[in-house]
């Protein structure tokens, strides 16, 4: 009963435009009152729900996507991706994925990749002959690769919450299925490319040298390693990777590119902390949420219903992602992954799947609801960019909705393809 | 998904009587402060035989500083992470009862962690709880919850008057 009224409070408060953290920590505060708990486990899990040192990992990717935006690389790495591929049918919309995979080993979220890739693209695309909502499909879905190419803020939350998974194990798992997924939006992009006849149409209007490109998009190029190596050889915390990876994206941005300003930093600091302040008091009032569902023993119960069923390990899984297609339509994957992960894990338990595996499969299916419409954050994004109606874009966007079910069915049917990386790496 | 903030939306803060200003230079200064710890660490361990390790605590501590000061900028100006989407379909009117219900409903969550925060701070305070790390009193950082949650009320009940009286919010 009182489980009933904890969900049905979350969810009229949510569905009425209240913050989510609010809706969360308000029904868990609800339901404590009803269970006669004393209200002190309120302010008791805001505070313990973050004061945990892996989660400083979340504002320091943060900063370091909005340092490497203001400084122009996603535009160096454009013009030398255009150097290399050259114009031709869909030649320029795979540039703007490959582009979108780099900086997805970049920044942690993909909005703001949507965001930083749209801008630069956009443009030169419609010039180049590709009709504009095809445009907003395109860089939505191939930034809807950013959560699983590491850094990921959707597996830095996955990895404090589950125990047993670390971040640099989930980080390192998320990159060959991050991969497949940009491969399969590019194999997508450019079938529907070469049956319209997208692309090609510019009059270049100035010959782009792969080698002076080359020694301009270097610096954004070697971000990512700079993220990786730096974990890879246990030289440094996710955190710790993060701060470096800033403070490299400083030199670049003042030195290298002579793009950056004082003024530019301290706006970076605040923009970067209100971002993060934002997903970080939805984890600190869901603790509160989840508190209570322990708590009241609502979960153990469902999960138990789940497993009961009798669907066999692909049939549950098959419900359990159509169950998240379903919640993905309205919740972030931050909030998806706070309310759902104490049902879900003692269902992965009961079939013993590996939970690195189980999380990469989850954050796949949250990326493809990041581009599904009609509440898609990242065609939201670039369709505000591209200038047109969601609507329009449907027609193009489900064949990247499907390429990308083909790499989930894959990563699913061959677990390997997440856990070779980390198993090799020495760190599962 | 419907969720999740938007790092390209315009961002302007909403003229407030008090100005943000001071929690966005607040906000600034601890990330400043975490990246520079951090980077302290990593140069201490490597170039050094001295640990700066215990530094965590204060990094953490940053952290849920920065979280709520970040809330209180949001809160301010409408940029917290919900689902706008059905609100869509009402009028303006419509729109605008709904956004001071959802600050109502921000003023009582962040109300209780203001009135429960101070009792749990004030616990600790006469139980003498040490920290986990350094040992020193817990309340030092605790106490900060029901102080920055009373900011976010008192922006929450800004957010609120504007709306009242016809403003954008």
């Amino acid at each position: 009963m009182i489980g009933a009224i904890l969900f049905l409070t979350f969810l009229v408060l949510l569905f009425g435009g209240v913050p989510i953290g609010v809706a969360l920590g308000l029904a868990g505060a609800l339901a404590i009152l009803l269970a006669d708990q004393s209200i002190l486990a309120m302010p008791t899990n805001v505070y313990a729900g973050i004061a945990k040192y892996p989660l400083m990992a979340i504002p320091m990717f943060v900063l370091v996507g909005s340092v490497f935006d203001r400084t122009g690389v996603a535009l160096r790495l454009v013009r030398f991706a255009t150097a290399i591929v050259g114009a031709g049918r869909g030649a320029l919309a795979s540039v703007s994925v490959l582009v979108a995979m780099v900086i997805g080993g970049i920044s942690g979220s993909g909005p703001a990749t949507s965001a930083a890739v749209g801008q630069v693209v956009t443009r030169s695309m419609v010039a180049d002959g590709y009709p504009r909502p095809f445009i907003a499909a395109t860089v939505a879905a191939a930034a809807a690769t950013d959560i699983l190419i590491p850094p990921s803020i959707a597996f830095i939350i996955y990895a404090v919450l589950v125990p047993g998974v670390s971040v640099p194990a989930i980080f390192m798992a998320g990159m060959f299925p991050g991969i497949l997924a940009g491969f399969a939006i590019i194999g997508a992009v450019l079938v529907l490319s070469w049956l319209n006849d997208f692309g090609g149409k510019a009059q270049a209007t100035e010959r782009l040298r792969v080698w002076q490109t080359f020694k301009e998009a270097i610096w954004g190029l070697m971000a990512p390693v700079v993220i990786l190596g730096g974990m890879r050889i246990g030289a440094f915390t996710p955190t710790e990777a993060a701060v470096m990876a800033v403070f490299y994206g400083l030199f670049v941005g003042v030195v290298i590119y002579r793009t950056l300003t004082w003024r530019d930093l301290y706006e970076m600091l605040v923009e970067a902390g209100e971002l993060s302040a934002v997903i970080m008091i939805v984890v600190a009032l869901a603790s509160v949420f989840a508190w209570s569902t322990a708590t009241l023993g609502i979960v153990q119960p469902i999960a138990g219903w789940i497993v009961g069923l009798g669907l066999g390990e692909y049939g549950t899984i098959a419900l359990l992602m159509v169950a998240l297609i379903f919640i993905g339509m309205f919740l972030d994957g931050v909030s998806t992954f706070l309310i759902l992960l104490p049902v879900l894990i003692p269902i992965a338990n009961a079939f013993q799947w590996d939970l690195t595996w189980f999380g990469v499969i989850l954050t796949m299916k949250i990326a493809i609801g990041q581009f599904t419409p009609p509440m898609a954050v990242n065609l939201m994004v670039s369709c505000r960019i591209a200038g047109v109606s969601m609507e329009t874009t449907i027609p193009w966007v489900v064949w990247m909705i499907l390429a990308m079910f083909v790499s989930l069915a894959l990563v699913v049917v061959f677990p390997g393809i997440a856990l070779w990386l980390p198993g090799v790496l020495g760190m599962m | 998904m419907a969720a999740e903030p938007d790092p390209s939306a315009f961002r302007e803060n909403p003229r407030t009587r008090i100005t943000l200003k001071i929690e966005e230079a607040l906000v600034a200064a601890a990330m400043a402060a975490m990246a520079l710890i951090t980077a302290a660490n990593v140069v201490t361990r490597y170039l050094s035989d001295i640990s700066i390790a215990f530094t965590e605590e204060y990094s953490v501590v940053l952290m849920v500083l920065m979280t709520l000061l970040g809330t209180a900028i949001a809160t301010a100006s409408g940029r917290h992470i919900k689902i706008g989407y059905f609100l869509d379909f009402l009028a303006p009117r419509g729109q605008r009862i709904a956004e001071m219900v959802a600050m109502a409903m921000t003023m009582v969550c962040f109300g209780i962690l203001v009135a429960y925060g101070w009792r749990l701070a004030y616990d600790e305070y006469r139980f003498e709880v040490l920290s986990n790390g350094l040992g020193h009193p817990n309340w030092w950082y605790t106490g900060w919850l029901p102080l920055l949650a009373a900011v976010v009320v008192l922006r929450a009940l800004g957010r609120f008057i504007r709306l009242a009286r016809g403003l954008d919010g």
